[in-house]
């Protein structure tokens, strides 16, 4: 690890005034830390937020705001997230271990970089670490890459699970730039898709701050479900993973949210499937078509052709599950 | 609830290990844990490259850095004397002759070595290191190399292969398991201390402290007893630590150089490329049965990688010639040497490999002869003789083991149908297996140390993995004494202590067991000849005559002719009584075959529509002969399953073909089996003594546990799915695919 300074500012706007490309923010510094000792980050200066930044959850009558500090572990656990938001539990405690969750904050874990091998291997090409230099998971082992979204200079994919319920929940990320304006930004438009800027995971302003997350009021209290595919019961990353939300009214599906990871750079939304169940009754027939809907946007890689008939499996599971669990 | 800041008792709860306060409070040191005056540190620096020649190093980066002491390189390394030419290297059979080449022979050879006043200092300066190749082609694709090595027999043939040909039902079917590592929690560690002019103290995480200190005996050039090798406290090997490897020797080479002792810690993703591994392997097995399901006769073939600086072959096929009575059998075998690290023995080597491909297939011919699994392999063991060496067993309780197994996980349930029980999309299936492993037994000593309370010190150089070496000892030691367990401290893990054999293959408490007996048989002839001056009954005495307590001996039974250890003591004026004593296995090996076995069942939930395999029983029935310590014995056991959970599924650590690196090396991307995957194992254990084996009875039983695991599971996943998956790790898109 490269030597650096630690500072820890007392408020949100000391650590902005520090901030600079040489200087990080640093939260649980369950992935920073991480990447600084396989020396993909090289910060000069670490500015550690655990102070700076706040850690309530609050509800509103528009939903609830979630302050950048909140650890994952207390939203999983938080009574209006669990009566009101439920889904978003669900996708917060299939993440990573309960060591990791009692250190991620909720602004980390927006911005943790790809789990790709050859993102973490300093001997090999990327062009997520090192711009121009190549894509090694192209031809290489694409097991885990995306099967949408790609492009031909990177294909991983964006590895949290909060992240899935936050975009089928359709949040919004507070942030504040060094200007101390404040901006909201839409889940959708917050993480990119690699195009020709694989070294850029979102649309985070540089040097700015998250400050919170904020969820809308919505009608998906009853049923939702989320499904985790992976190689491990725990402590494991998606190969695939869906959100899914419904509202029923008389019957009938009136509103369908569905988003996966394990598929693409950024969280992913299936619009086109969730306009299909709108107004359809909730069969296993109507699943299995949205799931097939779904499955025919994407495009598999040589070794991830499986992607598509676990995509497939788990969509329906997981429609199947709103309704029982 | 005690916290930390309260009063804790720290004496071992009544059935726990020897060690486990020692470990729970944090006293007990790993190697990387003493303290030693003016420690200085050390990082490697691996290539970046799988083959070639070291052009140029470049170093002045990392020199300028703060705190660091040296950079050694195969430039400015002391050399080591056995490797001071070609032919000498080759002699030394190390391995790789770290820092004495300037060749690459996998990526991540250690080509420099950073010492530094701190951790944090050597660790930065490592990273400014570079260096430049002449690059080389290189090989490092198992899958398309394989076929290229010629197949050679491995053993003798048994029959004919026309004599089955005809046979009426065969299976014949290929095999693949990805490379496995061992990756203990413990991360491999060693500080070298040059102590004086040629004497050498070594802090070193292995399997085995008398094999480290002959290799550095030989490597130096200087006495074995010049060399103090200490592990008292070993976080888990698995195997790989039965090897002196290069990051050992690098640390020895750095003492030298900076004339300070030097503490090396690999870091985890050294640990994949640095201490070995399960090689990647492919195997064949043609299996043939009359339609009594009798076997007529096997085919069994395998390869596996290794390197291409050194040989192992970790003999995959042994299992076939093992456990059933085949009429004509062939096994061959062939290595591949690849531009990867040395592979090694790796929890059940080669048995578990073999044993999953014999397995599976028996298992597929179970169903091709409509006969159930389990009469299919009991019609077939070889229960009288080992059909390899034609030797009786002294005991082989395999059959015993599957039928304790069947019953315990009610396979009368199982149904022959595939996927007959079913629940939504989830579908039910049953498999079993059988592991067997011979059962060895090596050279061992112990010594006893007695005060005049009655307390005893039992000492050996065998490290305690944390199979429960120690605590076995004890449960030996209380037995053959009559001390109480209070009374009995155990010391081992220490080249100073009586020598021992490394602990692997399963040999450690057998080859103990019998040192401790003899030892305490000294103890108690040494006691009984101080006795005999104060009462004549012990002059002419044999050692089961004579009982001990806590505060005396006594002759045949408990407190007749009963002497004081205080009356001894003083009359003598002694302070402490010592003896020790070895023992060896005797002409029993010569007329008898030895073997533990395992029955391994599964009973497994498949998802058809996502992939996921979930294990929702495991229950394996051993044959250990007698079991010492029942806690420890079935905590190997699960352990082991654990490990064959993850064999099954999970283990497998890729290679890039094109770029020669290892794909992730980190626990975050290399999974292995957590609690959410395992079901409580069931352990059931036959527990009937071999008399044979050694004086305690029992067998060993660190690998039989893991072998079978992984084909009882896959053999679960066809009852319930009827895909037959042959290529381990069976991950989720395998199943969706396959
Ligand atoms: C072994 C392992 C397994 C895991 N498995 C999973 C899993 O299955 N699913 C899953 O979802 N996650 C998983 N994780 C990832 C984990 O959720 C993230 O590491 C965690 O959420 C990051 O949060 P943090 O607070 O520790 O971030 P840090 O490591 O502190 O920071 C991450 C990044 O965010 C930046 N940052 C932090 N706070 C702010 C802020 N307020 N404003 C601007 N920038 C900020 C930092 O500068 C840094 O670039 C796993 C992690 C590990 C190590
Ligand atoms: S997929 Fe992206 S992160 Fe992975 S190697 Fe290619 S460029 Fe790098």
């Amino acid at each position: 690890m490269r030597p650096f300074i630690f500072t820890k500012p007392a408020t949100a706007d000391q650590a902005l005034i520090k901030k600079t490309n040489q200087a990080q923010f640093i939260a649980g510094g369950t992935n920073l830390l991480d990447l600084m000792k396989k020396h993909i980050a090289l910060p000069e200066e670490l500015l550690d937020v655990t102070n700076a930044l706040p850690a309530a959850i609050t509800a509103n009558t528009k939903g609830i705001r979630i302050d950048a500090m909140v650890r994952n572990s207390a939203i999983a656990s938080q009574a209006e997230v669990l009566s009101q938001f439920p889904l978003l539990a669900k996708a917060v405690l299939a993440g990573a271990s309960p060591q990791i969750r009692n250190m991620a904050s909720t602004a980390g874990n927006l911005l943790q970089r790809t789990r790709c091998p050859y993102f973490y291997d300093t001997t090999v090409p990327c062009n997520k670490r090192i711009p121009g230099t190549g894509c090694s998971a192209m031809d290489g082992d694409n097991r885990m890459s995306a099967i949408v979204g790609y492009s031909n200079q990177c294909v991983a994919v964006h590895p949290s699970d909060m992240c899935i319920a936050l975009a089928a929940l359709e949040a919004n990320v507070l942030v504040t730039g060094r200007d101390k304006k404040q901006h909201s930004i839409p889940f959708k438009d917050f993480h990119r898709l690699p195009g020709t800027t694989p070294q850029l995971d979102n649309n985070l302003p540089a040097n700015a701050v998250i400050t919170a997350v904020e969820i809308p009021g919505n009608r998906f209290q009853k049923n939702f479900a989320y499904v985790k595919v992976r190689d491990r019961d725990s402590y494991a990353f998606a190969l695939i993973s869906v959100a899914a939300a419904l509202h029923m009214e008389a019957g009938v599906i009136s509103e369908a949210r569905l988003a996966s990871g394990g598929v693409a750079h950024k969280p992913w939304r299936w619009y086109k499937a969730e306009q299909f169940l709108k107004g359809k009754k909730p069969s296993a027939e109507n699943f299995r078509q949205a799931a097939s809907i779904a499955v025919g946007e994407t495009k598999p890689l040589a070794n991830n052709k499986f992607k598509t008939v676990m995509l497939q499996g788990a969509i329906e599971t997981a429609l199947q599950n709103c309704l029982t669990a | 609830m005690g916290f930390f800041d309260d009063t804790i008792s720290l004496s071992a709860p009544p059935e726990g290990r020897v060690e486990a306060t020692a470990k729970v409070t944090g006293s007990g040191k790993y190697s990387a844990e003493y303290e030693v005056a003016s420690l200085c540190h050390a990082v490697l620096v691996g290539s970046t490259i799988p083959a070639g020649i070291i052009k140029s190093i470049n170093v002045g980066n990392a020199r300028q850095v703060e705190g660091v002491i040296d950079v050694i390189t195969h430039l400015n390394r002391p050399m080591v004397p056995a490797f001071a030419d070609e032919a000498k290297i080759k002699e030394a059979r190390f391995g790789l002759p770290v820092f004495h080449t300037d060749k690459i022979y996998f990526k991540g050879q250690p080509i420099a070595m950073v010492i530094a006043e701190t951790l944090e200092d050597a660790t930065y300066a490592a990273s400014l290191i570079t260096a430049e190749y002449a690059a080389d082609q290189f090989n490092v694709d198992f899958e398309k190399s394989y076929k290229n090595a010629e197949l050679k027999t491995a053993g003798k043939d048994r029959g004919t292969a026309d004599s089955w040909a005809e046979t009426p039902s065969v299976v014949e079917a290929e095999y693949t398991i990805k490379n496995e590592v061992h990756n203990p929690m413990e991360m491999h560690a060693t500080i070298a201390h040059w102590t004086a002019e040629n004497e050498l103290k070594m802090f070193d995480k292995n399997q085995g402290v008398n094999n480290v200190q002959r290799m550095f005996a030989k490597l130096y050039n200087i006495p074995a007893e010049k060399i103090h090798v200490v592990s008292e406290f070993v976080g888990g090997g698995f195997g790989s630590g039965l090897r002196v490897w290069p990051h050992c020797l690098a640390a020895v080479i750095g003492a030298k150089a900076v004339k300070r002792p030097v503490k090396l810690v690999l870091t985890r993703p050294q640990m994949f490329t640095l201490v070995g591994y399960r090689p990647e392997s492919w195997q064949k097995v043609k299996i043939g049965a009359d339609n009594s399901g009798k076997f007529t006769g096997i085919l069994h073939q395998a390869r596996h990688a290794t390197c291409v600086y050194d040989n192992f072959n970790e003999g995959i096929t042994r299992i076939a010639r093992l456990v059933y009575n085949f009429a004509n059998l062939r096994t061959e075998s062939a290595t591949v040497p690849l531009n990867l690290s040395m592979p090694t023995w790796m929890r059940g080597p080669g048995d578990c490999t073999g044993d999953f491909a014999i397995e599976s297939a028996i298992d597929e011919l179970s169903y091709k002869l409509n006969i159930d699994p389990v009469q299919l392999r009991l019609q077939n063991l070889a229960l009288e003789k080992d059909p390899d060496s034609g030797k009786k067993w002294s005991t082989n309780f395999v059959d015993e083991c599957i039928k304790l197994a069947a019953e315990k996980i009610q396979w009368q349930n199982r149904k022959a149908a595939i996927g007959a029980i079913s629940d939504g999309d989830w579908k039910t299936g049953y498999g079993m297996a059988v592991g067997m492993w011979n059962a060895g037994r090596s050279n061992a000593s112990a010594g006893i140390k007695m005060l005049k309370d009655g307390s005893i010190t039992v000492q050996t150089a065998m490290t305690d993995i944390g199979t429960g070496t120690g605590t076995a000892m004890q449960n030996i030691a209380k037995d053959a004494t009559g001390i109480s367990k209070e009374k009995i401290r155990i010391e081992l893990g220490n080249s100073n202590l009586p020598p021992a054999p490394s602990q692997g293959g399963s040999t450690g408490l057998s080859s103990i067991s019998g040192a401790v007996a003899a030892a305490v048989n000294a103890l108690k002839m040494k006691l009984a000849g101080f006795a005999a001056a104060e009462n004549d009954t012990y002059k002419n005495v044999v050692g089961a005559d004579i009982i001990l307590s806590d505060n005396g001996i006594s002759y045949k039974t408990t407190n007749q002719q009963f002497v004081p250890y205080s009356v001894i003591w003083e009359k003598n004026n002694l302070q402490v009584l010592e003896v020790e004593a070895s023992s060896a296995p005797g002409d029993e090996r010569k007329q008898l075959a030895f073997c533990s076995s395992a029955a391994h069942f599964c009973m497994v939930k498949v998802n058809t529509k996502t992939g996921k395999i979930k294990i929702e029983k495991m229950v394996c029935a051993a044959d250990g002969g007698t079991i010492v310590n029942e806690k420890a014995a079935a905590n190997q056991i699960s352990g082991a399953v654990v490990g064959g959970i993850g064999m099954a599924l999970m283990e497998e650590q890729l290679i890039d073909p094109k770029l020669g690196t290892a794909i992730g090396n980190d626990l975050a991307g290399y999974h292995f089996a957590v609690n959410a995957d395992a079901p409580i194992v069931e352990v059931i254990f036959v527990n009937k003594p071999d008399v044979n084996s050694n004086p305690s009875g029992s067998k060993g039983l660190g690998e039989v546990g893991i072998i079978g695991a992984a084909a009882a599971i896959a053999n679960a996943i066809y009852n319930a799915i009827g895909k037959r998956l042959r290529d381990l790790p069976i991950t989720p898109d395998k199943v969706l695919m396959g």
